[in-house]
């Protein structure tokens, strides 16, 4: 580091270059490719599903698809601006949005709590392991765009960046595979589907601090 | 003298365009910005460092300044997040000269002056939440030794280190 300001000063001024600010529509572009790319990637491995392919969607398929794919973009959102850091901003929206899509396995264990009351067997599928492998794996591609990303701009809120961007990638992933997925339950989707969004927020939130620091 | 706002997002909009003369007038007044921000937070020994450091960051993360925004609180992230990295840093230095038990004076002052700075801050806290803070996050005591040693339970131990991080970060946004 230069002996005086003064002289970091010339230092930095020299060495200026045109830099191109980082911009919201940018890296929601990314994000939003990232997320096709998943979608597109999982035809190769399951079949997309039979009332999509005839038109003829399932209510539940629909709902639990659009709120997965709300959280992934209203985290990519908030990942994405706080690549730009400013004093005093609110990032809250996610929130909001992480809320409603809990219903999901919130409802799922009430119901399943409501059974076991009632004496009857846990009825968990299986089947939820292999959503949840693809949606994890799928979720690489969100994950990398974001820290990407966050590495080209000033975030410094790392813990929380760490967390969004794991929930968004997580929300990418399970979207893609809900695309695939046969099932339609209620217990199937939240706690499965639910879970991988949980899973992949806890690995952002560990793994992505110390990939952003600068 | 520090520009006004306006003038500051502008000079930081050409600066980003590579404009040389508007990003040296940007850098000045940063400069003097930073080094009263600084001032402010205790650590008048480290001024010099955290300045030069907070510009260097700015040189480097001009790209994530977004010129339809105001760029005072975009400063200001940028220099709250070297001043808490610096402090982290400092702290660290200190406890691993503690552990090796070596002198090392040219890290004492550092180490003096961001435990002053941590102390001001401290005084704002409730005694229980600082108890719990100094036991296990500085002394590095598990959550049932700092209960043990305090008498606090172990959930009212989470509680007060939760809430008393939570008041620190707050006071340092404010500060």
């Amino acid at each position: 580091m230069p002996k005086s300001t003064d002289d970091l000063i010339a230092g930095l001024v020299d060495d200026l270059h045109p830099v191109r600010p980082l911009r919201q529509a940018r890296g929601m572009l990314l994000a939003v490719l990232a997320l096709i790319a998943g979608a597109l990637g999982m035809a190769g491995f399951w079949p997309i599903r039979t009332d999509l392919v005839a038109a003829r969607p399932d209510g539940m398929f629909l709902l639990s698809a659009s709120l997965f794919l709300v959280l992934g973009l209203a985290s990519a959102w908030a990942v994405i601006d706080m690549a730009r850091p400013a004093v005093g901003m609110r990032r809250e929206g996610w929130g909001w949005t992480a809320l409603m899509a809990a219903t999901l396995p919130l409802a799922a264990a009430a119901l399943l709590a409501f059974e076991l009351a009632r004496g009857m067997p846990l009825a968990i599928d299986r089947d939820g392991l292999g959503c949840m492998r693809f949606g994890l794996g799928w979720s690489v591609l969100t994950f990398a765009a974001l820290v990407w990303w966050l590495r080209r701009g000033a975030p410094v809120l790392p813990q929380r960046a760490g967390l969004l961007t794991g929930v968004a990638a997580g929300a990418a992933g399970i979207f893609a595979v809900s695309l695939y997925c046969p099932h339609n339950d209620l217990v199937h989707i939240g706690i499965w589907h639910g879970l991988t969004v949980v899973l992949a927020g806890l690995i952002g939130r560990i793994a992505v601090p110390r990939l952003i620091a600068w | 003298m520090i520009a006004d706002e306006a003038s500051l997002a502008r000079l930081a909009g050409l600066a980003q365009r590579g404009d040389k003369q508007a990003y040296a007038a940007l850098l000045g007044a940063a400069r003097h910005w930073l080094a009263r921000y600084f001032r402010g937070r205790g650590m008048p020994c480290q001024i010099d460092d955290l300045v030069q450091e907070t510009l260097l960051s700015l040189h480097r993360k001009l790209a994530s300044y977004d010129p339809d925004r105001p760029f005072m609180p975009w400063l200001a992230a940028i220099a709250r997040y070297r001043f808490v990295d610096h402090l982290r840093l400092v702290y660290r230095q200190a406890e691993d000269e503690l552990a090796e038990d070596h002198p090392a004076p040219q890290l004492e002052e550092p180490a003096i002056a961001a435990r002053i700075s941590l102390d001001r801050l401290f005084e704002a806290l409730p005694e229980a939440q600082q108890r719990a803070i100094a036991l296990v996050k500085i002394e590095g005591l598990s959550i049932s030794e700092a209960s043990a040693s305090t008498g606090q339970s172990e959930s009212a131990v989470k509680v007060n280190i939760h809430r008393g991080l939570k008041r620190l970060a707050a006071l340092v946004e404010r500060a």
